[in-house]
């Protein structure tokens, strides 16, 4: 844990690492114990400060008829690890490619480290995995990945790129002889050949599977820990539980919730109570508890999910029952998503 | 860019096949036209013998198969696997992406305008003067261009299954309207009237001339800068066009 910790300080003060570095340092390592709080305190003090790697203001985006991003407002800052979560056609990947500066917006404005998208990246400052991009054929991993050096201006070794990509072993293979997993291997390395302050990744993990999966995350954590940014879309919602720092949920092209996955889970109810209660029992009552996001009473079941589980539960012995198997269940953040694009779509309906 | 470059000419260079297509394709079609003509009887209206006048036509036909072929296929497919959107994501300008194509096509298309050079010279003791020989290179290589510009304008306008078929037709329909693969002489008259202003066939004439020591016609070279100027600029507009929607 020491790593994250460290990294996230460093970042605060993009401009300042030789002189801020040592004593952040010292600082980190005896607050470790915390790291969550350490890292939500030190984001709050250092927005103020720094320009934001990443600055939407209400951008918007239309397809004919269709609002691909609708009055979209964000900002992402150094060292965050963000992931973008949504259903398909909530507006992701328009999204990134409009940070990306790969199409243009409608209205609004994408700054991208206080400069356009496309002076970020003639900069050297961002590398991108694309799920829609493609790759060089007919030419081998290595090529392309040398190519990929020379191009950005801050370039790594490409022998180093491709051991950190994983993908040394393949480096001789032809790129149109990849496996799924293999190609995304590229991909990364592709948008990891030089010192990005920001790396953007959409759905990198797609074709994985499991143990490749949880091998790409390794790789990427080394990434934020060298202290960038990282944004990245994923369908995995596990994986934007377990390795972001914050997460954007994104419905129809509007941000419904920006958060820690704790608060987003918190945000939709996040956590389920079921009992059995025996005999005659008060239905209204029940539906009256606080805190209740939904209730569902099938004979003599009750399930509830809570915004706060401990306040509801009190709040079922107050009404002078005996609840039997209780059991109170923190709910996936995948749920919680479910929970809350449901909540939303109720309310525009 | 010039990692791109060189990637792509690395590229190009290792295709078997289509070096195969369009370096020894040429230079085969070039003996099987002219093989059994002896070098005395003369091409109606140009003054050159059969196998003077194919080798040029032939070493043109090898240098539009080189860029007109591989180019206009690979950009579509390029264009939709996505390599162009991870391009944009790179330092490389935006002309960088077609000037390594370009270039990639003008690397195969060098070896095919010499093969059937080669071959000719050996077989069908074709003998011209040395400065011909350099004019007809560098002539035919650089008249390439407008064809290479064409590719590219194709890549960029048609996508996925209907890209081939599009470029054959074209391919072909230049090829044979140009008189690359017969002299336009033995069409009939309103034909000849069309394929004076065919690209192809001021491409052509421009070897021709040289081979009979003369300088390229004005003419000729007149509607290959149009046709280049219309073929760059529509190349240019569809890459524009593709960028904005990608």
């Amino acid at each position: 844990m020491t790593e994250p910790a460290l990294r996230r300080t460093e970042l605060r003060t993009p401009h300042e690492h030789d002189i801020c570095h040592p004593v952040l340092r010292t600082v980190d390592t005896a607050g470790r114990t915390t790291p969550t709080a350490t890292i939500d305190h030190m984001t709050t003090t250092a927005t103020a400060t720094t320009t934001p790697v990443v600055g939407f203001d209400q951008v918007s985006k239309t397809y004919g008829s269709v609002r691909a991003v609708d009055g979209l407002s964000l900002e992402l800052h150094p060292g965050e690890t963000v992931a973008l979560l949504g259903p398909n056609g909530a507006g992701k990947s328009t999204t990134l490619d409009l940070l990306l500066g790969l199409k243009h917006a409608d209205s609004g404005s994408v700054r991208v480290f206080g400069t356009t998208p496309r002076e970020a990246i003639v900069a050297g400052r961002v590398g991108a995995m694309l799920q829609s991009g493609g790759l060089m054929e007919e030419v081998t991993v290595a090529e392309l990945v040398r190519l990929a050096c020379a191009l950005h201006p801050k370039r790594f070794k490409a022998d180093d790129v491709l051991a950190r990509a994983g993908i040394a072993q393949i480096a001789d293979r032809k790129v149109n002889k990849l496996s799924g997993g293999q190609a995304q291997r590229v991909r990364f390395a592709l948008a990891t050949a030089g010192d990005s302050d920001l790396i953007v990744l959409d759905e990198p993990t797609t074709g994985m599977d499991v143990s490749a999966r949880q091998a790409f995350w390794a790789t990427m954590r080394e990434q934020a820990d060298q202290g960038r940014t990282v944004l990245f879309a994923t369908h995995y919602l596990e994986e934007a539980d377990a390795i972001a720092d914050r997460v954007l949920v994104l419905h129809r092209g509007r941000l419904l919730a920006d958060g820690t996955a704790a608060e987003i889970k918190a945000k939709a109810g996040a956590r389920r109570v079921s009992f059995d209660l025996e005999g005659e029992f008060d239905q209204a009552a029940l539906r009256a508890l606080p805190f209740l996001t939904s209730i569902d009473i099938s004979g003599q079941t009750v399930r509830i999910q809570s915004s706060d589980a401990d306040a509801t539960v009190h709040a079922v012995y107050g009404l002078g029952v005996y609840p039997r198997n209780l059991e109170v269940a923190g709910l996936g953040l995948e749920q919680a998503f479910v929970a809350i694009t449901e909540a939303e779509e109720a309310k525009q309906s | 860019m010039n990692s791109l470059i060189k990637l792509e000419l690395a590229r190009a260079l290792r295709n078997r096949k289509f070096l195969f297509f369009s370096v020894i394709y040429p230079a085969a079609l070039f003996l099987l036209i002219a093989g059994k003509a002896d070098s005395t009887t003369k091409v109606d209206g140009s003054g050159l013998t059969l196998p003077t006048y194919m080798m040029v036509s032939m070493a043109s036909f090898g240098a539009l198969t080189a860029v007109l072929l591989g180019n206009s296929e690979r950009i579509a497919k390029e264009r939709e696997n996505g390599w162009v959107r991870q391009l944009r994501l790179t330092t490389l300008p935006g002309r960088g992406y077609v000037l390594a194509k370009t270039a990639g096509a003008a690397v195969v298309s060098l070896p095919s305008i010499v093969v059937v050079f080669v071959v000719a010279a050996a077989v069908k003791h074709v003998r011209l003067d040395a400065w011909q020989w350099l004019a007809l290179t560098g002539a035919i290589w650089a008249g390439s261009l407008v064809f290479a510009a064409l590719g590219v304008a194709i890549g960029y306008l048609a996508s996925g299954d209907a890209v081939r078929p599009i470029t054959m037709i074209i391919y072909f329909g230049l090829s044979i309207l140009g008189g690359l693969w017969m002299p336009t002489t033995t069409f009939p008259d309103w034909l000849q009237s069309i394929t004076k202003w065919v690209p192809t066939h001021a491409y052509a004439a421009l070897g021709q001339a040289i081979e009979q020591s003369e300088a390229p016609h004005t003419q000729d070279i007149a509607i290959l800068v149009v046709f280049f100027v219309l073929f760059a600029g529509g190349a240019a507009w569809l890459y524009r066009k593709d960028t904005l929607k990608a």
